[in-house]
């Protein structure tokens, strides 16, 4: 399945992230650049970013920047 | 073959890199913005196809078809690498226990993959970022894959997070002494945690070795008295290492807290 993620860097926030099916992809790749281009209209400093994954947890395991903020990344960092 | 229309046979590598200097040089624009987008998904065939691959392989993926186009535009801006040729614009991560099984799958994957190189930086680390990556140079794109153990993608996830926060310098060995000191730190440990676990699966190796000949004839002085120094070796270099990364997570630790409790900058 596929995730779109806005996702603030400044502020190290996730601001929304969407699902979609397999067979949604080219509906995700599109959206992805109208969110984008919504961001840049309003000159919204958000990154857009689309990721595949088994699970909504597989995401979660390789890309926990997204989710997590840097007190938990720096205790998992040290365990 | 691939189904955007932003593909080889429509689209000059010159006029992409055009693209790939308007955004370096500037603010880009609405248009091309749009175009960007077209190309990354010319790579849709590739990335697919590797994505495949890896799965039926049976490794966990996460891909990233499309490189956001803040990435790009700072990877523009910090290497003299042009748009076409950007290796990682189709991507995707494999996380994997640990080194033994990171050593499997780069072996596996790069031979399953096409034309594929490897790009070990746990050999010589990326201002402290290490992995294994393979580029495999497929029919339209290259797309890079991401093999990190455990450890290894802890590290990053906290240093890309602090990049995020602090600025973009803090993955390239800029940033504030307190943010250098906690990755350098982080770092260390992770380094030491891996040259443990590749110290005691050679000495383990060793007693294997032993042991089977002591199984072979069972009268071996030599093979025994191998098996004993091994052995031997095997707790003490345990020992010693153990209290080493005992005493950097304990630093690491420390050194979060203060970044949490009293930030530099």
């Amino acid at each position: 399945m596929y995730f779109l993620l806005q996702y603030d860097r400044a502020l190290g926030e996730l601001a929304s992230i969407d699902q979609y099916s397999d067979e949604q992809k080219e509906q995700a790749e599109e959206d992805r650049l109208s969110v984008e281009l919504a961001h840049y209209r309003a000159k919204r400093s958000i990154e857009v970013v689309l990721l595949e994954a088994a699970s909504r947890d597989a995401l979660l395991n390789t890309h926990r920047r997204y989710f997590e903020s840097v007190s938990s990344l720096g205790r998992l960092a040290s365990s | 073959m691939c189904k955007n229309r932003f593909s080889a046979e429509t689209v000059s590598k010159s006029s992409v890199d055009r693209l790939g200097d308007r955004l370096k040089n500037g603010d880009p624009i609405e248009s091309d913005l749009r175009e960007l987008d077209l190309y990354r998904r010319s790579a849709g065939t590739d990335y697919d196809r590797v994505i495949t691959a890896i799965r039926e392989m049976g490794y966990s993926v996460t891909g990233r078809p499309l490189k956001s186009t803040q990435s790009i535009i700072d990877k523009l801006r910090r290497e003299s690498c042009r748009l076409t040729q950007m290796q990682d614009i189709a991507g995707c991560r494999v996380v994997v226990p640990d080194i033994k099984n990171q050593d499997e799958a780069v072996k596996a994957l790069s031979e399953r993959l096409p034309r594929a190189s490897v790009i070990d930086r746990r050999k010589k680390p990326n201002f402290g970022y290490r992995a294994v990556h393979i580029i495999a140079r497929c029919e339209t794109m290259s797309v890079e894959i991401q093999i990190r153990t455990d450890a290894q993608h802890k590290w990053s996830e906290l240093s890309e997070k602090l990049s995020d926060l602090k600025g973009i310098e803090v993955k390239y060995g800029g940033g504030s002494e307190q943010t250098r000191k906690l990755l350098t730190s982080s770092g260390n440990l992770i380094r030491d945690l891996e040259a443990n676990e590749i110290q005691v699966t050679s000495i383990k190796d060793a007693i294997d070795r032993a042991v089977s000949t002591i199984g072979a004839a069972t009268a071996d002085s030599t093979a025994s008295n191998q098996l004993k120094t091994s052995m031997e070796k095997l707790r003490q270099t345990s020992e010693n290492l153990n209290k080493s990364i005992l005493q950097r997570r304990l630093e690491t630790l420390r050194l979060i807290d203060e970044y949490l409790n009293n930030p530099e900058d």
